[in-house]
Formats: C-alpha cells, sequence, structure tokens
C-alpha cells in the first residue's frame, strides 16, 4: 500500500472501480484475439517506416544461409561426378572447395549486416514507442491516474517495451533467418529429387498436429508461472517496503514462510512448463532424427531399385537434418512470441485509453484575453468520481479577485474535489466552473493549467538541482527569474548555505532536505509561473507548527494579490483568510470569517474547540 | 567477503548433475554413431553390396538412434533445468531471509527496486547460466567430444582429422578476446535501461506536477535522452556480440572447406573411401552447432558471473544489528533511563541526538514533543534499536539495551509510525499483524479503540476487506488509524506512538487521544508528536529542539514557563483570543 490517498473521496471511486479491476483478465495473453490482432497492426504501423531496412534484413539473410545450404550440394557434386564417378582429379574438387570459401566469407559479412540490421530496426521501434508512450501518459487526466499504480505504468515503460524489443532482436531474427531456411531447403530438395522431396511433405502437417497439440498447454503453463511471477515480486516490493514493521512487530518468521510458500508454488509453476517444453523440443527432434532413418530407407531403396545417384540421397539425409534446425530454433521462440505479445496487447491497451478531459478550448481570443484578474466562481456545480454518488450537490461559490478563502471540512466533505474542478483534473456533472467569466472546460488545458497554481502537501521533486527544480527544466526561465523566486519565498539563505548552492542535486528520495525546506522549493515553482490563483491543499499539513511558521510566511508573500484557496483540516493555517467556508457532505454549510463563525457558535466553533483539546463534555468517551 | 554459493549446491547436487551429464552423454554418442552409420551404407553401397535387408537395417538403427537420443538428452536436459530452478527458489529463499535481517541502516542506503531486482534479475541471470549454460555447454562439450573421438575411432588418418579440426582451435583465442568486451558493453547497457526505468518511475511519479505546471515538452525531452542512451549502448553492444556470433560459425565453415579439399585429395588418391569421406564431412558438420552454442553460452555466463557475485556479496553482509552473546531477557516492569544519548547518522555532521538524558518510567505516559528533524522518530528506532545506539546509553532497568535479546525487546513494544504503512493483505491480517491467532473480538476492540471500527463495518466484507494495489485504497487517516489498531492489538507493555495521528481530523484525534489514555492507563506509552492536543496529558512532556533536551514537565508547568512549549501552544491555540480580527 505504497500509494497515498488523501481524500476518502478518492477511496470511495477506488472501491467502485475495484469490482470492474477484479473482474478484467489478469494482465495475460487472455485477451481475445481480435484486440491482440489491433495490437500486433499497430506496431506494424511502427515497423512501417523501417520497410527499408526489413528488406534488407531479407537480403542479407538469404545471402547468409546460402552458404550454409550450399554446402551439401557441393559435397554432392563432389561424391556423384569426382569421387564416385568422372575423372578422379584433385583440380575440380580444390575449385569446389574455394567456392564454398567464398560463400562462408559472404555469409560471415552478411550475417552481421544482418543482425545489425534489424537490431536497428528494432531499437528505433522501441524508443519510439517508449517516446510515444511517454507522450501519451502525460496526456491522460488525473482519473487515470486514480486507477493505475505508478508501479504498473513503470512497468509498461521499461519492461513491457523491452519485451517488445525482445520480439524484434530475438523472435524476428529467427523468423527471417530460420523461416528463409526452410524456403530454401524445400526448394533444394525438389531440385534433388521432387518424388523423395514429396514425401518430405509429409512433415509438414505432422509438425502442425504437434505444434498445435502443445499450443495451449504451453500457453496456460507461461501464464501461470508468469502470474505466480508477479505475485511473488509484489510481496517481496511490499515487504522490502514494510520491513522495518516487520522487524519492530518480530514477524521475520512468518514473512518468510509467506515468501516461501509464495516461491515454492512459483517453482512448481516453473516444473510444470519446463516439462511441457522440454517435452515439445524433444518431440521435434524425434521427427527429425526419424526423418532421417525414413529418408535412409525411402532413398537407400531407390538407389537400389532405380539408380538415384548417391550424391542425391546424401545431400537430401543432410537437408532433411537442417530442416528440423529452424523448426527447432522457431519453437524456442515461443515463450518470448507468447511475452511481446501479451506486452503489445498491454501497451497497445494504454495507447487506447483516451483522456477523460475533451479538449474544446473554444473559448476565442477575445476571451481569452479577459482572464488575468483571477475571479473565480463555481455555479451549481454536481459532481461525483461515480456519477450515481454526488459529492458535490450544487456547490456555488464566488471568489473575488485578490481573495483568500479558507476550506474547512471533515475529510469526505468534497473540499478537494471542489479544486479538482477548478484544475480540471475531472469534469463537472452539471454547473460550471469558471474564470474570469470563461468556463474552464473552454480553456486550452495547457493554459488552464499555468492559470491555476496548485500546491500540495507532499511535494514533488525531480532528480535534478534546486534551479531545475524551481523552473521545471524549462529553459524558457532564466537562472535569475529562479533566483528571484528564491529570495522571495525566503528559501535563498537556506539554499545557499547548502554545499552546492541552487546546483545542489535533488531527488525524490533522500533530497536532504526537510518537508519544510522541499515545500520552500515548490513555493519559488509557483512565484516563478506566476498563476494568476493559488490552490494550497493541505500544503502545511506535514509539518510542524515552527516550520509551518515559516512557511506561512512564504505563502503570505506568495498569496499577495492573488486569488487564494486554502484548504486545511488545522485551523491555524486558514484563520486569517478574508472569508472561511465550512464544508459538509458536499455542500458549504457556513460562510463567513473566523471571529463571525465563531460567532455562529456552529459546527466550525466546535470544531475550533476541538483543535484546542477541549471537546465538548457530551461527546466525550467514558474514563 | 563473500559466501560462496554456487559451488556447495553443485556439489550437493552433484549425484544429479552427474546423473544428466550421463544421461547427455550418452545421448550424444548414440547421436555419434550417426554418420558412421552412414558411413558404412555408402560404402556398401559403392561396393555395390547393398541389399534391401541392409537398407533396412540401416533405417531402423537410424530410428533407433534417434529414439535413444530423444529420450537420453531429453530426461537429462529436464533434470538440469529442474535443478536449476531449484537453485533459483533456494537463493530467493536465503535472500530474503538476509532481507528480514539487515538492519534500518542498509535499507536507507539501498533503494527497493534495487533489492528487488537480486530477487528478480540476479538470481535468473545466474540460473540460467548455469541450467541453459550447463545444458547447452555439456551438450556441446560432448557433441564435440564424441565426434572427435568416433573420428578417430573411424579408422580416418589422425593427420588428417587434425587438419580438418584445426580452425576450430582458433575458437578458445576469440571467445577469450571478445568475451570480457561483450560483458562490459552488455553491462552497460543494462545501466542504461535501468536508468531509463528509474526516469520513467520518476516521471510518473511526477505527473500531477507536469501536468499542472503544463511543462510536458521538457519533461518528454528528458525521458527522451533517456532512452536515446539505451538505444545508443544496445547497438554499440550489438555490434561486437553480432560480429562474435557470426565469426563462430564461420570458422566451422572454414573447417568445412578444409575438409572438402583435404578429405578430397585423399579419396582421390586412395587414402580413404568415399564412405569415410562422407563420414568426415559429417562429423565435421555435426561440430559446427555445439560451436556456436558455446559461444551463446559464453555471453549467458559472462552476464551472471557479476549478478553471482553481487548476491554473494549480499549474503555474506552480516546484519550489523544482533544479539550480542551474553543476551539477557527483557527485564519485567522496569524503568527506561537515556543517559547521555547522542546519536549520528552515518555521513552527517551533526549529531541526531545530542546527550539526551529521559526517562521512561513503567506505567506512566511520557511525550516527546519537537518539530521536524527534532531526533523524535530517531529516539522511538533507537528504543527499537533499529538503530544501534551508543553502549550505555539506554539502560532497561539493570541491562543495557543492547544486551538484551532482540526477540524479548521487541516483542514488548508496540511501534505505531507516522506514515500507517499496511500490506495488502486484508484489514483483519493486517490488524493481527503481531498476533496472528488474534480472535475477532481482539480486532474488532483494538479497531474500536482506534477509530477504524465504524470504517471497518461499512466495508462490504468488513474485516475481510482486502487492502492495495487490488483491493481497496484507505486515506492516509484510515491508514493511520489501521496501524493504530495493529499496534493496540499486541497489547505490549510498552506502546510508540510514533506521530500516528497526524494525518487524522481533530474531532477524530480527540476522541483517539482519550480511548488511549482508556486502554493505556497503568501502562507504559510513549507519546510523540508536534500537535500538543495529542500529548497534554502526559505525565511528564520533553521539548526537543535540535536532538537536544530544551524543556521538560507536565502541560501545565511548560505552559508557565516561557519557551518553545508556551510558543508553540500559543501559536497553535491560534487567535482564540483575538479571532476574528484576521478578516
Amino acid at each position: 500500500m505504497a500509494d497515498k490517498a488523501p481524500e476518502p473521496d478518492a477511496e470511495e471511486r477506488r472501491q467502485e472501480r475495484r469490482q470492474d479491476r477484479q473482474d478484467s483478465p489478469p494482465a495475460s495473453g487472455s485477451a481475445p484475439d481480435g484486440a491482440e490482432r489491433t495490437a500486433w497492426r499497430g506496431l506494424l504501423s511502427y515497423a512501417k517506416p523501417y520497410r527499408k531496412t526489413f528488406a534488407g534484413v531479407v537480403a542479407c539473410t538469404v545471402i547468409a544461409i546460402s552458404a550454409d545450404l550450399l554446402q551439401p550440394f557441393l559435397v554432392k557434386i563432389a561424391i556423384d561426378d569426382h569421387l564416385m564417378g568422372g575423372s578422379g582429379e584433385l583440380g575440380p574438387v580444390l575449385l569446389l572447395a574455394g567456392l564454398y570459401l567464398a560463400l562462408s566469407l559472404l555469409a560471415l559479412a552478411f550475417s552481421y549486416w544482418q543482425s545489425l540490421l534489424v537490431q536497428r530496426a528494432g531499437q528505433g521501434i522501441v524508443s519510439k514507442l517508449r517516446k510515444d508512450l511517454f507522450r501519451h501518459l502525460s496526456r491522460l487526466s488525473p482519473s487515470f491516474y486514480d486507477r493505475m499504480s505508478s508501479g504498473s505504468l513503470v512497468t509498461h515503460m521499461s519492461g513491457d517495451t523491452e519485451t517488445v524489443s525482445q520480439f524484434f532482436t530475438q523472435v524476428c531474427l529467427s523468423l527471417f533467418r530460420d523461416g528463409l531456411t526452410l524456403v530454401f531447403i524445400l526448394f533444394l530438395m525438389f531440385q534433388l529429387d521432387p518424388v523423395l522431396a514429396g514425401y518430405s511433405l509429409l512433415l509438414l502437417p505432422l509438425i502442425a498436429l504437434i505444434a498445435a497439440g502443445f499450443r495451449g498447454y504451453m500457453r496456460r503453463t507461461y501464464q501461470q508461472s508468469r502470474t505466480r511471477l508477479s505475485r511473488l515480486i509484489a510481496f517481496t516490493a511490499e515487504n522490502l517496503s514494510g520491513m522495518n514493521l516487520v522487524q519492530a512487530f518480530r514477524q521475520e518468521r512468518e514473512q518468510q514462510r509467506q515468501f516461501e510458500e509464495r516461491n515454492g508454488s512459483y517453482y512448481e509453476a516453473n516444473l510444470r512448463e519446463i516439462r511441457t517444453n522440454v517435452l515439445f523440443n524433444r518431440s521435434f527432434d524425434l521427427l527429425g532424427n526419424l526423418s532421417v532413418a525414413f529418408v535412409t530407407w525411402l532413398g537407400g531403396r531407390a538407389v537400389y531399385g532405380e539408380g538415384l545417384e548417391f550424391g542425391v540421397l546424401y545431400a537430401f539425409i543432410t537437408y532433411i537434418r537442417q530442416f528440423f534446425q529452424p523448426i527447432n530454433s522457431i519453437t524456442q521462440q515461443w515463450n518470448t512470441l507468447q511475452a511481446a505479445s501479451v506486452s503489445m496487447d498491454r501497451i497497445w491497451k494504454l495507447f487506447q485509453t483516451r483522456s477523460a478531459l475533451p479538449e474544446d478550448a473554444s473559448a476565442d481570443a477575445a476571451e481569452l484575453e479577459r482572464i488575468g484578474p483571477g475571479a473565480v466562481r463555481f455555479q451549481d456545480v454536481e459532481f461525483g468520481y461515480d456519477p450515481q454518488q454526488p459529492v458535490l450537490r450544487g456547490v456555488s461559490l464566488d471568489v473575488a479577485p485578490g481573495e483568500t478563502i479558507g476550506i474547512v471540512g471533515t475529510t469526505g466533505a468534497g473540499k478537494s474535489s471542489l479544486i479538482s474542478l477548478l484544475c480540471r483534473f475531472y469534469d463537472v456533472q452539471r454547473g460550471s466552473v469558471s474564470i474570469d467569466g470563461v468556463d474552464v472546460r473552454h480553456i486550452p488545458l495547457a493554459r488552464l493549467q499555468r492559470i491555476v497554481g496548485l500546491v500540495q502537501q507532499e511535494p514533488y521533486l525531480f532528480s535534478g538541482s534546486i534551479l531545475d527544480n524551481v523552473r521545471l527544466f524549462d529553459p524558457s526561465i532564466s537562472e535569475e527569474e529562479a533566483r528571484e523566486a528564491c529570495r522571495f519565498v525566503g528559501a535563498d539563505r537556506l539554499i545557499r548555505r547548502l554545499p552546492d548552492g541552487y546546483g545542489t542535486m535533488l531527488s525524490e528520495k533522500g533530497s536532504g532536505l526537510s518537508a519544510g525546506e522541499r515545500q520552500l522549493i515548490s513555493f519559488a515553482r509557483i512565484v516563478v509561473f506566476r498563476p494568476s490563483i493559488l490552490i494550497l491543499d493541505e500544503a502545511t499539513a506535514n509539518l510542524d507548527s515552527s516550520t509551518e511558521q515559516m512557511v506561512q510566511r512564504a505563502l503570505a508573500a506568495v498569496s499577495a494579490g492573488r486569488t487564494t484557496l486554502v484548504i486545511a483540516h488545522r485551523l491555524s493555517t486558514i484563520m486569517n483568510a478574508d472569508r472561511i467556508l465550512v464544508m459538509r457532505s458536499g455542500s458549504i454549510v457556513e460562510s463567513g470569517s473566523h471571529g463571525e463563525l465563531l460567532g455562529k457558535g456552529g459546527y466550525y466553533a466546535r470544531l475550533y474547540r476541538h483543535s484546542q483539546g477541549q471537546p465538548d463534555s457530551g461527546r466525550q468517551p467514558a474514563g | 567477503m563473500k559466501e560462496r554459493l554456487l559451488r556447495p549446491y553443485l556439489a550437493a547436487k552433484a549425484p544429479l548433475y552427474g546423473a544428466a551429464l550421463l544421461a547427455i552423454a550418452l545421448g550424444n554418442i548414440v547421436q555419434s554413431l550417426y554418420p558412421r552409420v552412414l558411413g558404412e551404407f555408402t560404402d556398401r553401397l559403392q561396393q555395390e553390396a547393398l541389399t534391401p535387408v541392409l537398407i533396412s537395417r540401416s533405417a531402423l538403427m537410424l530410428a533407433g538412434i534417434a529414439l535413444l537420443y530423444s529420450s537420453l538428452a531429453g530426461s537429462g536436459q529436464y533434470l538440469i533445468m529442474r535443478l536449476g530452478r531449484n537453485f533459483e527458489r533456494l537463493t530467493r529463499k536465503r535472500l530474503f531471509k538476509q532481507f528480514t535481517r539487515l538492519s534500518e541502516a542498509y535499507y536507507a542506503k539501498h533503494g527497493v527496486g534495487s533489492m528487488l531486482s537480486y530477487v528478480l534479475n540476479d538470481v535468473k541471470s545466474v540460473r540460467e547460466a548455469i541450467s541453459a549454460g550447463f545444458n547447452q555447454t555439456a551438450n556441446a562439450v560432448i557433441l564435440l567430444g564424441s565426434a572427435v573421438v568416433m573420428m578417430a575411432l573411424s579408422g580416418l588418418p589422425l593427420g588428417l582429422v587434425a587438419v580438418c579440426v584445426s580452425p576450430l582451435l582458433l575458437i578458445p583465442p576469440i571467445v577469450v578476446y571478445f568475451g570480457p568486451r561483450i560483458r562490459e558493453r552488455s553491462r552497460h547497457a543494462q545501466e542504461e535501461l535501468a536508468a531509463m526505468t528509474e526516469s520513467a518511475e520518476e516521471q510518473i511519479g511526477g505527473m500531477r506536477v507536469t501536468q499542472k505546471f503544463a511543462v510536458e515538452p521538457m519533461m518528454e525531452a528528458r525521458f527522451g535522452a533517456r532512452v536515446d542512451g539505451v538505444y545508443g549502448s544496445q547497438l554499440k553492444l550489438v555490434r561486437l556480440s553480432s560480429l562474435f556470433q557470426a565469426l563462430l560459425p564461420f570458422l566451422g565453415s572454414a573447417s568445412l572447406v578444409v575438409t572438402l579439399a583435404a578429405g578430397g585429395y585423399h579419396a582421390l588418391s586412395g587414402g580413404i573411401t568415399v564412405g569415410m569421406y562422407v563420414s568426415l564431412t559429417l562429423y565435421v558438420r555435426l561440430m559446427i552447432n555445439p560451436l556456436q552454442q558455446i559461444g551463446n553460452v559464453i555471453n549467458t555466463m559472462q552476464r551472471s558471473r557479476a549478478s553471482l557475485e553481487r548476491i554473494q556479496e549480499l549474503l555474506a553482509s552480516r546484519p550489523d544489528i544482533e544479539d550480542s552473546p551474553q543476551a539477557v531477557e527483557l527485564p519485567q516492569r522496569a524503568d527506561i533511563a537515556v543517559r547521555g544519548l547522542t546519536y549520528r547518522y552515518p555521513g552527517s555532521s551533526r549529531p541526531a541526538l545530542d546527550r539526551v538524558d529521559l526517562d521512561i518510567r513503567h506505567g506512566r505516559t511520557t511525550a516527546l514533543i519537537g518539530r521536524t528533524g527534532s531526533g523524535k522518530t530517531t529516539l522511538a528506532k533507537l528504543l527499537l534499536r533499529m538503530m544501534e545506539p551508543p553502549a550505555g546509553a539506554i539502560r532497561i532497568g539493570e541491562a543495557d539495551i543492547r544486551d538484551v535479546t532482540l526477540r524479548s525487546l521487541r516483542g514488548s513494544i508496540a511501534y505505531v509510525p507516522q506514515d500507517g504503512f499496511l500490506f495488502s493483505t486484508t484489514l483483519g491480517d493486517n490488524i493481527a499483524f503481531s498476533k496472528r491467532d488474534a480472535t475477532e473480538s481482539e480486532i474488532e476492540s483494538a479497531s474500536r479503540q482506534a477509530m477504524i471500527y465504524e470504517q471497518a463495518r461499512q466495508f462490504k466484507e468488513g474485516f475481510g476487506t482486502r487492502l492495495g494495489e487490488r483491493g481497496v485504497t484507505l486515506s492516509g487517516g484510515q491508514r493511520q488509524r489501521a496501524s493504530l489498531a495493529r499496534g493496540l492489538v499486541k497489547e505490549a507493555p510498552l506502546l510508540i506512538l510514533d506521530d500516528s495521528v497526524s494525518a487524522v481530523d481533530a474531532e477524530t484525534e480527540s476522541a483517539i487521544v482519550s480511548s488511549i489514555r482508556r486502554v493505556r492507563a497503568g501502562r507504559t506509552t510513549l507519546v510523540i508528536a508536534h500537535r500538543i492536543s495529542a500529548i497534554q496529558h502526559a505525565d511528564e512532556i520533553v521539548v526537543l529542539d535540535e536532538g537536544r533536551v530544551v524543556q521538560r514537565g507536565t502541560h501545565e508547568q511548560l505552559l508557565r514557563e516561557d519557551g518553545w512549549y508556551a510558543e508553540l501552544a500559543s501559536l497553535q491555540k491560534g487567535g482564540m483570543d483575538h479571532g476574528g480580527q484576521g478578516a
């Protein structure tokens, strides 16, 4: 349970979605074939720009395998024409050897180029896929990120794309090389003796039969071991994150036992998979060797009875053995192919996810021009993460430019939903949210995000210098601007005390800064990006009261002259707001300044007493 | 320092490996009879002594060879793969056990991702080397060996055989040259891939910020640079490994060229029969595939050696917190005395705790308050010996905490950390974490005390509701309350609450505080907080600032004293007396 859910609203809608997720197939190849086919077609569109490269690969492959395949043919000529009958001179034999040497050299060069070309195309495709996937993900709305854990997204980004790249480097290569080899061998066999070759064709249905028989079973065992592996990994990852608890509660042995349970069941699945694979590969092996025996018998009788040249029989026997090599190596690609197919399918599903927020941007230039002062209006807003369960029930609110609004309420009252709508993380179900008279749905998203600034409870720092984190790697923001922002929020002194000053490298983990210092940097970020509306969502919840004071000062500086919405469950944070709104189950129930609300003696007044450690006597638990 | 891993396993399983090798060896020896059968067949043919019976006999022999080979080689292969998987399983088990023994200091230095990669990648890479590697090497070496032996036995002139296989002798130097270079490049490619994964992780974690500031193009460029890094390093690797893999079969072909010429010369000059010539070419052909396999195996081996070393190193690292040789049971009903405790994190110049004196009296509630980074959590972790305190600084009764067995020490403490970490099992299992056989009513009463009971009842499956990725996600406050219930169920002599209700709203917090006061009456409790409302009822409150104790006393005493505490109290009480002026 590493992911955070600051609001129970989020939890409610997760509960709702849990059902779908459990019903959906486990991430494996059990998707209908139709979906798989689309996924492959999608991948094919990525391969298109590399058409010429792939043509080059085929050409290289033809030359590379020809040397290998013509060798028995050359020996046949040597046997039939020079050794068993014919002139008995050494010259032609040497010539044949020379020819073969030349072929081998060609094969060396071309098989090198072939694998280089395949890799170049494959890696190029995967790079493009990764970049496109990232671009796509960065366009998806927050509702998508509520659903997907970041862990599985990372798996898609690196693991699944890596598997797809293996498809190119291993499966594709094998299909080209081994597929062409098969065709060549068949061709040569027909050249040598059509009758014998005709008999060999009988092998094809046999091979198909074996493959078909194993296919379903192999797929099942493969999926089973994959599922069990991911369970084992999830268990381990979680226990590593919570190891201090395991140790503090002395549960090492019990967790070891549970680990071993999963470890063992993965092992069992592995053995089943191995058994299937060994049987599968060996049955081809056996079939290949039996075919040689069959050809020897058949061919021997032909040589005996019908005067077939022995050299032909020799070449034939060699070819029929070679015939099974490519088949064997293609079947060994089976697992990679299956993994790639599953991965491709998952990646494709991501690509097909559309953002829940349609880009409308119908506001014209004149309307957009009007935006600036930062007047916010909520009009009869109804909203629920699940439309059946409204979180906001007809909320109306007018915020004047430059006004500071404090919002309080118990968890689940709808505070965060309110600001999510203003940031357009979600769209309203009824009513409207507008800024300076323009509906947020009509403002281009990128523009809207720069108008509305948001500071959350957990400031997120990217790995990079402090400077990079303040200007978010945007080269259009000058270093001086960033420094100025830091001075403005009072972070400058602190930053210059650090060993590398503004160049100090930060990262999400272990940045060496305290929670308050990190929050200060995120304030500087806001200053640099100059939003006209500022939202602080529990921005000071993780700070202790004295650090909070420093942050409060920065906050006062940042919010001066800006429309500011502050959410807090600690009243000290919002007591000085121009107006305080009290929310309960989706509506605004009280509104006024701190003094006014205390005077009313309502919910706010009671909340205030609680925060002072003086619960009203009637509700105090016994003891 | 290293812990031997592979050798003892191979030694223990030597009989099985021996059997597997024997099966593969027999299989290959049987298979190498095949050119001989065909060679004789040819000779008979040339002597025009071929009869239908002879043809059928040859064919049957070939079929027999096929059957024997497939079953022998197949069972050998299965056995070796099974042994490899078993090794993988045992190693994983040991790794996990080691993880449970390593202390806070190790976890602080290493990310979960890198530790996971031991279980996932390193183990796999070693297993592949010993099973696929073992299999293919055994196959290849035996096939090569038996081909050479059969050639020698077939009556072919040894000089001719030697000349024919001479190009193959170049293989070892080529392998020695390419091996380390390929390993280096593949390590680099792996690092680039890891860097890209890390970048993806970071970018997805910060997606909200990226979107909120509309800086998607900048982030795309950052991630794109990582993707290009992977591309470049992969191609660099491929250039070398492709050359290597093309060179090995070429040497095989070169052998065939020599065989064609030299064998042809001997056949024409009558040194060997045409039948021998046929089997000679077949033998040389037989050797090409195994050579290629050896190349592949060497690549795998190179990669796995680094992994094996990594695993061995990890397994050899000694957990830095263990029972001392003279460890005693934890004294019962004793006071805890902290005297002159100074603690410095490794690599830090400033001590996190500086000469701290503190008494946690039996049966009383002691509170620690102070700003972030004042050393509160450090003290809690030292009490649990998640980190090792200096000798003599913390005593429980008469015993130094370092001389108390870990089992009895941690068994007597219930720790409730701030982050409210829960496992993705059911809610009930999480609460009963330290007491797996806890009854329904025990779980119920603990969750009532932690104010999570009502919430649990609202779930369709109650305490049987699964949490985490495949289940319900709790909010921060709910997680803290569930984690509190987990601590309360233990009913431990000492309860440590480390800012355990910071994400809970004020109303619920005051209810929880009262219920804890009730259930912990007469038992030792240490409360850590930065909100006064959470600790004001404590028997003694200790104020920490920058690792030092700056004030101590009861709530009332401290309010009367000028200082940090009174200042904090008025700050948190806020505009009580001058309310409304802010508007």
